[in-house]
């Protein structure tokens, strides 16, 4: 139990204002998902006239019935997979390379590249010039072009190039002196070493690629190569667009924002049935035991 | 077997040169340790000799093939570091095996020497634990253990106990001394103690600021020191040094520090040196209270440490601090009250006051 005679006024003061703001900035985070989810299993006619609050009013799966039968929503969310499985893979044989080469001392120019992967994070050339080279590349419409031209990310690399960089040298110098090639030196040991860090930049990838919505919606035209995000704004459009759905909307047991909800609650589940399993290397200590220092 | 030659050996960074030109030959099966303080150049030398640091000029040569080109990896040679360098997402045995899956040892070949090290390392009933499961001792050992599984011609360690408390430290000390005497490999030991360096080694390398003051046996620095570095580095507590004016006789020469005189070895230098001055340097286990004598130097006791079956005396003899080191056997009641001690002549080192040099030895 805390004993509370054992702080100060202010320790008691800081510790409930800490207490206060965690629980407000939780509230904040976890409303949407329960507002969502209670949206989406609401009747059309309630949440077009703003009744959910906290739970489902008239509740009906009646949004679930229409996009679930829908097959551009299963082709979407097929491609979903592909970009963010593929892309996720493709992102991470770029980035633990680069950010392993990055780190090591012995790399001719390294503050010359460093700098220059730096500078992508502040400056890039802008949107047109960007799709123009899209364009030019023939990777315009292509499932390909959207897993390769978002591979690399600088923010990424220079994160877990500061994780290799604390890696003490003497474990590298240990695996060479074991006969170790520069190859197997990442392999065997900076990959392994490095776990925490890997699954963290693999969550940033995934979620990145899973939420990817502006550049796909901008360079894929196909409704087959479409990703989840890019469909659900075709849906919302469509919806809002449709006069009949509009004529029928007061007796609709869904309306364009139950079915919105729905989706978005069926986008979220992955990403939700992921992270705790990457969850678990987040704050554990690998390193521990291996160096005294 | 394989011997180690450095000559003319020289690291620099940039401009500052951290080891200056030094030549060394370490014999077959020797165990050499490289000693001195922070910064000597030491660990420097022992990576180069690894192959992990790039050698600025000179060349490092073993098993009679300079190796200034060669991989670490193919040089035969195998090093334990200070922090143990253990991977700590792969168990003991993997540990200790990974050199040798590396190599592409057979896999029954792996398991048959993983065992042997074990064995010998006393680490059989470890084998399956991570190192984060170990004491500081057991990680040692699979450290060493992970040297020793390749059977390489040279081992090489950089400071291998200094992680360790006082007590595991000495019992790690004999175990390398006894795992040397069972295999023999040429060992070369870089440390910053001069006890580990004095009880583990066949020779010592005193080494000062890059360059080399002295190479020895043990007893051979203890006894007869090149320099007052030397002097001041090895023993514990290290030689009491002080100036002192000379005079008397070439025959009879006498040292004048304050009021007090003090007889001198009578050496062909110090003939030469009379009417100037000289660093005298006595060991504390040489100057006697216990011993009744004609020719007493006066000191004012300062406190008395006692270690138990010796003591350690703190002195000032004529405003220099000098310690003296005596038993305390039948004695320890008289030892507050001591105020002098005497020396034998022979056992007085004198150096020279400019370069530090020791009069009376040729060669060093």
């Amino acid at each position: 139990m805390l004993n509370w005679n054992l702080y100060s006024r202010g320790d008691k003061f800081f510790a409930i204002a800490v207490s206060v703001l965690v629980g407000m900035f939780t509230i904040a985070t976890l409303y949407p998902f329960i507002y969502i989810a209670a949206v989406s299993f609401s009747s059309g006619f309630a949440a077009q006239a703003g009744k959910v609050v906290l739970t489902p009013i008239d509740a009906t799966v009646e949004a679930y019935k229409y996009i679930l039968v829908k097959p551009e929503f299963w082709i979407s969310y097929r491609n979903t997979f592909i970009y963010t499985i593929g892309g996720t893979i493709v992102s991470m044989l770029f980035i633990i390379p680069g950010a392993y080469a990055l780190s090591r001392p012995q790399l001719f120019g390294r503050r010359f590249f460093n700098l220059f992967i730096a500078f992508t994070m502040w400056f890039n050339a802008g949107l047109i010039p960007f799709y123009l080279n899209m364009r030019d590349l023939h990777l315009l419409d292509s499932m390909f072009g959207i897993i390769l031209a978002f591979a690399v990310n600088a923010f990424n690399i220079i994160l877990l190039r500061n994780f290799f960089e604390a890696i003490p040298s003497s474990f590298e110098e240990a695996a060479r002196m074991d006969g170790a090639n520069e190859f197997q030196v990442l392999w065997k040991v900076f990959i392994p070493l490095s776990k925490p860090a890997i699954a963290t930049v693999t969550l940033f990838c995934i979620v990145s690629r899973w939420n990817g919505f502006f550049w796909a919606m901008v360079l894929l035209s196909s409704s087959e190569k479409i990703p989840l995000q890019v469909f659900l704004r075709h849906t919302l459009a469509t919806l809002s667009d449709d006069d009949e759905f509009a004529i029928t909307q007061l007796e609709a047991a869904y309306s364009a924002e139950t079915v919105t909800a729905a989706i978005i609650v069926c986008s979220i589940i992955p990403v939700l049935l992921v992270y705790p399993w990457i969850q678990k290397y987040f704050e554990k200590g690998i390193l521990l035991g291996g160096v005294k220092e | 077997m394989s011997g180690v030659q450095l000559s003319q050996l020289v690291k620099r960074y940039g401009d500052i040169e951290v080891v200056k030109a030094i030549d060394l030959e370490v014999q077959p099966h020797e165990f050499v340790v490289l000693v001195g303080p922070s910064g000597c150049g030491k660990s420097t030398t022992l990576r180069m000799i690894a192959g992990l640091e790039e050698i600025s000029a000179g060349s490092v040569t073993i098993n009679d093939r300079v190796v200034n080109r060669v991989a670490p990896k193919d040089r035969d040679v195998a090093m334990v570091f200070q922090n143990y360098a253990l991977y700590p997402h792969l168990n003991v045995a993997d540990n200790i095996a990974f050199g040798l899956r590396i190599r592409k040892t057979p896999k029954d070949e792996v398991d048959r020497l993983v065992a042997e090290v074990a064995d010998i390392l006393g680490l059989t009933d470890y084998l399956k634990r991570r190192p984060a499961d170990l004491s500081g001792g057991q990680r040692q050992r699979v450290a060493m253990g992970r040297a020793i599984v390749r059977h390489p011609m040279v081992f090489l360690f950089d400071e291998p106990l200094s992680n360790l408390d006082a007590k595991l430290r000495s019992q790690m000390r004999a175990e390398i001394k006894r795992l040397h005497k069972r295999l023999d490999v040429t060992s070369i030991y870089v440390t910053h103690d001069q006890v580990e360096a004095m009880t583990l080694a066949d020779r010592i390398v005193v080494m000062n600021d890059g360059l080399i003051e002295q190479v020895g046996t043990p007893m051979d620095l203890f006894l007869n020191p090149a320099n007052t570095f030397v002097a001041g580095f090895i023993g514990s507590p290290p030689m009491n040094q002080f100036d002192a004016l000379v005079s008397g006789s070439p025959e009879a020469p006498i040292a004048e520090i304050g009021d007090q005189r003090m007889a001198l070895p009578s050496l062909p230098e110090l003939s030469e040196r009379i009417g100037s001055k000289v660093t005298v340097g006595i060991r504390p286990e040489h100057a006697q209270v216990l011993t009744p004598s004609e020719h007493l130097v006066h000191v004012q006791l300062e406190i008395v440490e006692t270690l138990g079956s010796e003591a350690l005396l703190h002195t000032t003899l004529e405003n220099n601090p000098f310690i003296i080191k005596t038993e305390t056997e039948g004695y320890y009641s008289k030892l507050e009250e001591v105020s002098a001690f005497s020396v034998d002549p022979a056992q007085v080192k004198v150096f020279d006051i400019e370069t530090g040099r020791v009069f009376g030895q040729s060669g060093a």
